[in-house]
Formats: C-alpha cells, structure tokens, sequence
C-alpha cells in the first residue's frame, strides 16, 4: 500500500499528568511519535508504562496535559467534548479487551449502534452492519445477544462495531488478552485482514510479543517513555 | 425514536427490580387518582353549575338551628327572588341503621319546588301533580328508587330521629337530578304534626333569583334583613352551602393534599435508588458508548429517558387500575350515607393530566441526579473500572 508523505498520526512532545488528591501522577513524559496512514503499530510495555493511556489521547477519549496530537492535520487536544464525540464517530473504531458489548443488545443492534449518530435510514444502517458482520464472519449470529457468543465471537462483533462506520484509524486495547490462543489467533488475523485489505490504521496495546510480531512497528514505552521504536519483520518487507 | 428500543431494553435490564418500582409507582398513582377524583366529587356541584341562581339560607350560627316560616314572605318580597321553599331536614330512619338504608330526607313546598326552584330536575308532570295532591305522598331520586326498588302507591315508614314523628309516605313516583339521593315530602306533613316546630320553623330556604347577577345582591339583602332579629341567617349559593358540609370534616383537602405530597416524595426516592442503581451497573458501557461518539447529552437523554419511561408506565397502569376501582367504590359507596359526595366520582381529565403529570415529573426528578452524574464521568474513569 502507497504511504502518504504527512504522517496520519503526530504526537508532539506529549505528557500526561494525573492527579490523584494532591500528588501528581506523571504518566507520559515527552512522547514524540509519527504513525502513518496504513501502518498497523503495536504499543508495548510492563503495566503502567502509559501505554493504554497513549492509546486513549489517540483515540480521542481523553486529553494531553501537554503537547498536540495532530490526526490527518487536526489538532485533536483543541476540541471540544462534543466535537471530539463527533471526530470520534467518524474517525475512531476502539475494540476492548473485554469486548464491552451492550448485554441488552443482539450482536445486530450492538453493531448498528455508532449509526445509530448518523443520519443513515434503517435500511442502509442494516447494509452497513450485514457487511461487518460478513467481514467479521458472524453473519449467522446476529441475532444473538453477547451471553450466547464465545469470548472470540464477542469479540469479533466488537470488531464489527469498530468497523462499522468505516474508521480510518482502529485502536484495540490487548483485544487478544482475555482470549485463548486460537480464538486470539482468529482475532489477529482478522486484524491483519483489516489492515492490509481495507487499508486501516491500526494502534494496538499488547503484552503478548507473539500478537506484536503482527504488526509492522514495535514501540516500547517504560514509566512513560518512548524506549524503542523497531520494525517487526511483518514490517520489514512493508515499504516505508 | 430511533433510541426508543435501547432505552425501553434498559429500562427492563433487571425484571424484578423495574417490576418492583413500578409496581410502587402504580400503588402511589391509583391512591393518589382516587384520593384526587374524591377530592373533586366532594368539591363538585352536584347541580353541574345549574344551581348558580339557587341559594340556600339557613341559621347564621349553623344547621343545628332553625328558622322562623314567618321570614319566607319577607324574603319573597326582595327584588329578584323568583321562588322561596321552606325545607327541613327529617333525618328519619328507613328500616334501621344500617349505612345502606341511609336516604337523604327532606321536607319541601311541593307546589313550587320542582316548577320553580329544583326547575333542572327533571320530572314527569303528571308525577309531579299527583305528588303536590298527595299529603303524605313522596317523590325520590331514581337511583334511590331503583335501589329501593319502590312502586307507585309502595308505603314506607320513617323512624323520626330528632323530630319525634313517625311518618307513613307513599311512593308517587321519581325524579332525575344530578343528586339522586334523596326523597321530598310535603312541608304540611310535618305542619300537621305534634313537633314543636310545626306550623312554626323550617330548617331552611331553598331559593331561586332571576340571575346569576342577583345572586349576591339577593344574598347580601336577605342576611342584612335579619341580622338584628332572633333568627339572623347566613346565606349561601348552592355549592357554597354542599362545600360547608365538607369543612365539617375538618381540612380533608389539606389532609389528602398532604398525604399525596409524603406518598409522592417517597416514591421518588424510590424511583431515584432505582434508576441510580442502574446508572451504576452500567458506568462502563456508558464509557463505551461515549467512546463510540454517543455525546454528554445522549446519556443525560437516555437516563432520563429511561426513568421518565418506567414512572409513565407506572403512572399509565396505576390510572388504569383506580379508573376500574373506582365505578366499584362508588357502587359501594352509594350504598351508605357518603353516596351525595359520590355524584360525581370519577376520573376527569383534569385528573388524567394531573397523573400524566406527576408521572412525568417523578420520572425526571428521580432521573435527574444519576443522568446528570452518568453524562459528566469521564471516559476513562468509567472504563477503568473494569479494566
């Protein structure tokens, strides 16, 4: 896949601070890191290395202390809540590691929930979510509610709910890290699929090296640094 | 209308609970239908308003005291009185005590009464001449009449109570009032009789004037006519004189009006533990749904929602429920001495807006707090409280 030359994602010399009662809490510090349109990038780190809290300022669920977060070149840190809800629905799909499907909800109604923001009509709504649910495999599942899926199953419709309104960016949060090995195999490959034939750029937070190898790009964060920034060898045949 | 169905699926996440708050909903809506609807029929006119050029004058110190028949030709002199009956209350007692042999009992001047006075009533003309040639001949209200299930020439006997007279009346036939609880006898009946009063005092004057303009004029007149004599009055427009007996049980509406607020409160604060609870449960997925772009005020919209759904559908079944009660406890009712204030019990719009109204407003109230808390958390901090 052709990159483009101005990188998709740009973060610039980001920090996150929290604050917990009185104490600061520093959780990024200084994060410099370009990610381009098409890269499928693995975030990796020992518990507390701010690596989901990275993934969160990507998504746009919550806002750096300092430095700017530019995606396709708008500066997500200067939105506001509703419009960032807005950039959200358009431009982010997050998958979970323990899926959060709505339990009230079929696998159908819990993909067609994002458009349920647009001003799509029943029937196109329906087209959109028939096609995640093929891409996904679940076709003949959709009118299951999540207590009647497998862990590897729910997930899938989790991936169908990121995809459905067609995303330019997916991030996952460990989505294999309460799957067994084959259903978290299943889960990788489809990330794979979604990255190289529909073209998504995918950020996802692991622990497990082997999901990691999967993607083009290791980036390894430790108390809140960027430490190393390598190609996998899934990326080393990848042009850059 | 498109969120319609995941409100209406969270609203029914947990059965039991949902079922359990409505259900107290519904108990609060049909007591305070039925408190409400009584409230009015107490309140009404039983004439439906076409009593406003009646008026009814009795002793200034109470209906515990009589008037003297000598002040009826004075009172038909003042300008604007078209018609003055004499009428008293008997007060007797039909077959024995017991609540559903109550009658309303009053004696009257049966040559005016109907045609000029108690002229909304309907009655048949032949009735009602057979009833003014017949000295101890009664007409009763036709509810009363079916009740009793009276036929002409039927006698019945009343046990005088406070007037130590033991009528024999015969059934003449019926009439159709808004009221029709009562019977009428000849004022003569008693005029003829060994009471102290007879030929001397009545209870009171029922009366009509030409106008609802009259009406205070004509009742001003009247009270100042007698203020300095033995016997002042105090009179009263028909509904004024029905809402008096009414006060005499003390401030029903404050006590219903009270009871209903303390009901209403706490059945708030149910509602509000139940729709907390449920924000609760689900901080989570509520984060998921911001993440996916649902805005601050989707989840304000949709916890609202959801309360103000399941307090309307309480609401809704608790109406239903007092509507279907309450033709019941006005056929039970009208079986003993309460059934005048029963005339009109039932639900009326008014009231239909009132439980919409509430419903709606217990929903928001009770939704307001966990709505408001649930659309300001912020997206991480509701994740992570799984992860």
């Amino acid at each position: 896949m052709a990159q483009s030359a101005e990188p998709l994602i740009s973060i610039e010399h980001v920090e996150k601070v929290y604050h917990r009662d009185q104490i600061e809490i520093p959780v990024l510090n200084d994060i410099h890191l370009d990610i381009p349109e098409g890269e499928y990038v693995a975030l990796m780190g020992p518990s507390g290395s701010g690596k989901t809290t990275l993934l969160n300022l990507i998504a746009g669920i919550d806002q750096p202390t300092r430095g700017r977060i530019v995606v396709a070149g708008r500066d997500i840190a200067t939105l506001s809540q509703t419009e960032l809800a807005s950039w959200r629905s358009h431009t982010i799909g997050f998958i979970f590691q323990l899926y959060n499907l709505l339990p009230v909800l079929t696998a159908y109604e819990n993909v067609e929930l994002p458009l349920l923001l647009t001003r799509l009509k029943k029937a196109e709504r329906r087209k959109h979510v028939e096609t995640a649910l093929s891409i996904v495999g679940l076709s003949d599942r959709m009118d299951h509610y999540p207590r009647q899926l497998s862990g590897g199953q729910e997930q899938r419709v989790a991936i169908a709910r990121a995809i459905v309104s067609d995303p330019t960016i997916l991030v996952a949060d460990e989505p294999t890290g309460d799957l067994d090995a084959r259903s978290g195999d299943e889960i990788l490959e489809l990330l794979r699929r979604l990255n190289e034939e529909f073209g998504k750029t995918i950020v996802m937070v692991t622990h497990d090296p082997r999901a990691a190898s999967r993607a083009h790009r290791m980036i390894h964060l430790d108390k809140g640094i960027l430490h190393a920034d390598e190609r996998t060898e899934t990326g080393a045949t990848r042009p850059v | 209308m498109k969120y319609l169905g995941l409100i209406w699926r969270n609203v029914f996440r947990k059965k039991m609970r949902t079922f359990l708050t409505t259900s107290s909903i519904i108990l609060v809506l049909v007591l305070i239908v039925i408190l409400a609807s009584l409230l009015q029929a107490m309140q009404a006119d039983p004439s439906g308003g076409r009593g406003a050029n009646r008026l009814v004058v009795q002793h200034a110190t109470g209906l515990g005291n009589f008037l003297p028949l000598s002040q009826r030709q004075r009172i038909e002199q003042i300008p604007g009185v078209v018609a003055v009956s004499p009428e008293t209350w008997f007060g007797g007692v039909y077959k024995d005590d017991r609540p559903e042999n109550w009658i309303g009992q009053l004696t009257c001047d049966p040559d005016i009464y109907f045609d000029k006075i108690f002229d909304d009533a309907t009655i048949d003309p032949k009735v009602n001449a057979e009833w003014k040639a017949t000295r101890n001949g009664f007409v009763a209200g036709e509810t009363i009449a079916k009740k009793f299930q009276w036929k002409k020439g039927d006698h019945i006997i009343l046990k005088g109570t406070y007037i130590p007279l033991n009528p024999d009346l015969v059934y003449v036939g019926s009439y159709n009032a808004g009221d029709e609880s009562n019977i009428f006898f000849h004022n003569e009946f008693l005029n003829q009789s060994q009471w102290f009063g007879a030929n001397k005092y009545t209870g009171l004057y029922y009366l009509k004037v030409d106008s609802g303009e009259s009406v205070p004029r004509v009742a001003a007149a009247i009270d100042k006519m007698f203020e300095n004599s033995d016997a002042p009055t105090k009179t009263l427009t028909e509904k004024q004189f029905q809402l008096q007996f009414m006060e005499m049980m003390g401030n029903v509406k404050f006590l219903i009006n009270g009871i209903s607020l303390i009901i209403l409160f706490a059945v708030t604060l149910i509602v509000a533990n139940t729709v907390a609870m449920s924000a609760r449960e689900r901080i989570t997925e509520i984060s998921v749904m911001r993440t996916l772009g649902f805005r601050r005020g989707h989840i304000l919209g949709f916890i609202l929602s959801e309360s103000v759904l399941m307090s309307l559908l309480g609401g809704i079944l608790g109406v239903v429920i007092a509507m279907v009660l309450i033709p019941l406890l006005k056929m039970a009712g009208n079986k003993t001495s309460i059934s005048v204030w029963l005339i009109n019990f039932h639900v009326s719009w008014d009231t239909l807006v009132m439980a919409f109204v509430i419903s709606v407003g217990v929903g928001i109230l009770a939704g307001f707090i966990p709505a408001i808390r649930s659309s300001q958390r912020k997206i991480v901090d509701g994740l992570r409280q799984v992860v």
